[in-house]
């Protein structure tokens, strides 16, 4: 069965997408627009969560009760992310209520209100948040890896720091968000049984009017990179590690993306049967494929007891390095399968295809069919994923590591 | 959507709703055991037995389990709480006959005892992990005090004591007792071929031998206590309220699932706007486990340790308002839209069925489409869950408080 995909670019620089799905009854939006973590001024880090946490605080003719009270009365399921070129808002319910749905989306986009009295918790949240982590070691481990490992501002953790949270104002914060306030590269994409003419005339009449410039290009310097060890009496080690690989973009997308299920997609991965199945060292250990436009990195984690730490530590290390001697027909096969699978089961939810078109077109610039995803999949073959992986040998990892004792990281960089 | 069920003569009961239009299937197979069916001495053993169903049987090494979901491009796992174990996967329909039987075939393991001894580091490993989860630890912490003298009070991990010295033969008796066929359910869900089901699930699980394998069912107590765990290497207090709730069984388990919708979802809740709107918590939530013959609700927050005691003051006052004056009518007809809108999302993915299907059953004995259910749930009234709110004392709570005070 071939989708039903829709794509209109308005005058003012703004995409929308969509996707008809006749077998369900909800729709899902997902908005992208470019004002993510990597655009807050360096002296305003944390600038792009407060501002989100700001916005669901009254938006148009509704302060934050009645704001909330909308979203809730048509049963929006709504998730709000600050990525790095992205802040995204994403909403699922039911496809009838999706039209009133899009005409608060055009306020929360639009007309924030950002007023005075509703700064400081919004600021007090994020404040929190960022505190939170401390108890939360996993999750702060893998957020200043790629803090590290991307060229900085691009992996800049979206929480900010306490002194720039701490001295951000009502002013300064409205002064900078709506700078940001444009439709331009903006990304509206919609998953659902939906009637796409009639969804076009609906989003034109609620953003067609929008104007704005377009966004700053981001300057970035180099990634900081190599092995930061932080102290912290916690029961496990966490561990981090980071190496590059191609982005969304590039023609070995899905060569690097078969590579990577080899490594770790499952429980007969190379990782997880040897790390956990063979030798018991750990309960979480994966790698994770992340991709912004031009950088792409493999990020994995293992969390394991002080005692068997630096036993993880190289075996991780060596099963990633082990890749490059090639991989198994078996291997290859399990891992094309695994992958066509997943995204049929990814097709069968509005929220994770009108993510994954959001995503298409940024990356891409078009929506690619599933037909055109599992081609790409299946000529991919043994020698191609050896070929890749001397073209990108993981030589050189950022590492970062937070436990009660330091490990000896030395072979994260190859002799 | 069609629904359809058996029972093996050997107790083992098959459930199926079908849905041709599904692009994918799920199936899972629900164990009537869990933490609250150990023994004190067996603290954990319901959540490594589930760890080891996946290390083999005489057809398969641990290696080949992993190896041929892999090979389905299966999207698998198993979970285990205080009075249920389920083993699910999901996959393309071509699957069906190659995912039942692995399901099937694991589910009467080996328990080698070479597997036993790496597993039990693996276990011992997430004993770790969930110490370095704070919420976590308030949970397990609050349903050790609150239903202490009871199995539910059991942790479902165990405890490095307790997991370190059992043996593959204590887990051997343990599975013998738990493991009998009329404690499992075969549940398929989305695009399956029931009548194919059947057939495998017959050939493969119709010769396990018929067993009794009750749950004591000990009226499960509600100790209304404050406990204080100081743990200075936690930076923010973490916060725990438990009361009375109804069970799985019975007519009351939407008002009460409407009840903790209003008073503390994550958006637009009584609790959202007493705690997070004004930045006095970072995160306040309420939720309602229904369980087997009892209930709780639960409430969870976390804060600035300076703030702790007035926090708690908020959260009473609350519990007491709600208990007192039930929702308004805009806060219920808000809260079933919510909850309906998540149930027609999740009832899009066989997957998303999977639970609602086997629990159904599992609790109540009956199966009940989607549409009926949001029904059911719309015909709630704003007195229902206030009698629910007021017969089950939500202010009857014990609290517990995890992290740098010394006091609450």
């Amino acid at each position: 069965m071939s989708e039903q995909f829709f794509v209109r670019e308005l005058p003012n620089g703004m995409t929308l997408l969509g996707q008809r799905m006749e077998q369900v009854s909800s729709a899902a939006l997902t908005v992208l627009v470019p004002a993510g973590a990597s655009r807050d001024p360096d002296d305003m880090a944390g600038a792009a969560s407060v501002a989100v946490e700001w916005t669901f605080r009254g938006a148009g003719v509704r302060d934050t009760r009645a704001l909330n009270d909308a979203l809730d009365n048509l049963g929006a399921q709504h998730d709000e992310h600050v990525g790095s070129e992205h802040l995204s808002y994403a909403s699922a319910q039911l496809g009838r209520n999706l039209y009133p749905i899009l005409e608060l989306y055009a306020d929360i986009l639009r007309r924030p209100r950002w007023e005075r009295a509703t700064f400081d918790p919004s600021r007090d949240l994020t404040l929190q948040d960022l505190a939170a982590l401390e108890d939360e070691p996993a999750r702060k481990c893998s957020l200043l890896l790629r803090e590290k490992y991307y060229p900085f501002p691009l992996g800049r953790s979206a929480y900010g720091r306490e002194e720039t949270l701490a001295a951000m104002t009502a002013d300064t914060l409205r002064a900078h968000a709506q700078r940001q306030l444009s439709p331009r590269n903006v990304i509206l994409a919609v998953a659902g049984n939906i009637d796409w003419d009639a969804f076009v005339a609906r989003a034109e009449t609620v953003f067609g009017d929008w104007e704005g410039p377009a966004p700053a290009p981001v300057p970035t310097a180099e990634p900081a990179g190599g092995v930061t060890f932080l102290h912290k009496d916690s029961a496990q080690v966490h561990i981090a590690l980071a190496h590059p690989t191609v982005p969304v973009c590039d023609p070995q997308y899905y060569i690097a993306r078969v590579a990577e299920a080899v490594l770790a997609d499952g429980m007969s991965s190379r990782l997880f049967h040897e790390v956990r199945e063979v030798r018991g060292l750990v309960y979480t250990v994966g790698t994770q494929y992340h991709s912004l436009k031009e950088r792409a990195g493999l990020f994995t984690y293992a969390g394991t007891r002080p005692e068997l730490a630096q036993q993880t530590f190289d075996v991780t290390l060596g099963e990633i390095r082990r890749l490059a001697e090639g991989i198994t027909a078996d291997e290859l096969q399990r891992a094309k399968t695994q992958i066509r699978s997943s995204l049929v089961m990814h097709g069968e939810s509005t929220s994770a295809r009108a993510g994954a078109l959001a995503s298409d077109w940024y990356h891409l610039r078009r929506l690619r069919p599933l037909r055109e995803v599992s081609a790409g999949l299946e000529a991919v073959t043994v020698d191609d994923v050896a070929r890749h992986l001397r073209e990108h040998p993981a030589r050189e990892f950022t590492v970062l590591i937070i436990g009660p004792e330091e490990l000896d990281t030395s072979a994260y960089r190859e002799a | 959507m069609q629904f359809r069920h058996d029972q093996l003569d050997n107790g083992l009961t098959l459930l199926a709703e079908v849905n041709p239009s599904a692009a994918t299937m799920a199936v899972g197979l629900f164990v009537n055991t869990g933490a609250r069916d150990e023994t004190p001495r067996e603290a954990g053993m319901s959540h490594f037995l589930e760890h080891m169903v996946f290390k083999g049987t005489p057809r398969r090494s641990a290696a080949d389990v992993n190896r041929e979901f892999d090979d389905m491009g299966a999207n698998y796992n198993a979970f285990t709480s205080e009075e249920s174990t389920v083993y699910y996967a999901s996959v393309l329909p071509e699957f069906q006959d190659r995912v039942t039987d692995l399901l099937c075939d694991i589910l009467r393991p080996s328990l080698r005892e070479d597997d036993f001894t790496v597993e039990q580091q693996v276990i011992l490993e997430e004993i770790a992990l969930y110490e370095d989860q704070p919420s976590y630890r308030v949970y397990e912490k609050l349903m050790g005090e609150f239903f202490e003298g009871h199995g539910l009070a059991n942790p479902v991990l165990g405890t490095n004591e307790s997991i370190s010295a059992m043996t593959p033969a204590d887990m051997r008796d343990y599975f013998d007792r738990r493991y009998a066929p009329g404690n499992v359910l075969a549940v398929a869900v989305g695009n399956v071929d029931y009548d194919r089901f059947r057939r495998f699930v017959t050939d493969r699980c119709g010769t396990w031998q018929s067993r009794v394998a009750e749950r004591r069912l000990l009226p499960a107590p509600g100790h209304v206590r404050q406990t204080v765990i100081t743990d200075p290497r936690v930076l923010r207090e973490h916060l725990g309220f438990m009361s009375p709730a109804p069970a799985a069984q019975g007519n009351d388990d939407y008002a009460a699932q409407l009840a903790a919708t209003v008073l503390g979802d994550d958006s637009g809740s009584r609790l959202y706007y007493a705690l997070i709107d004004p930045a006095l918590a970072d995160e306040a939530n309420t939720t309602y486990s229904a369980m087997d013959r009892t209930g709780a609700f639960y409430t969870f927050v976390s804060t600035d340790p300076e703030r702790t005691s007035e926090v708690i003051g908020i959260v009473r006052d609350e519990l007491l308002r709600f208990r007192d004056e039930g929702p308004t009518e805009a806060e219920l007809l808000a809260a079933k839209n919510k909850i309906a809108s998540g149930a027609t999302l999740k009832g899009e993915i066989p997957m998303g069925r999977l639970t609602a299907v086997g629990f159904d059953w599992a609790y109540r004995g009956e199966y009940v489409p989607l549409p009926e259910q949001i029904d059911r749930m719309f015909a709630v009234t704003r007195e229902q869950v206030t009698e629910v709110v007021r017969r089950y004392d939500l202010t009857a709570a014990a609290v517990l408080g995890l992290g740098p005070c010394e006091t609450l």
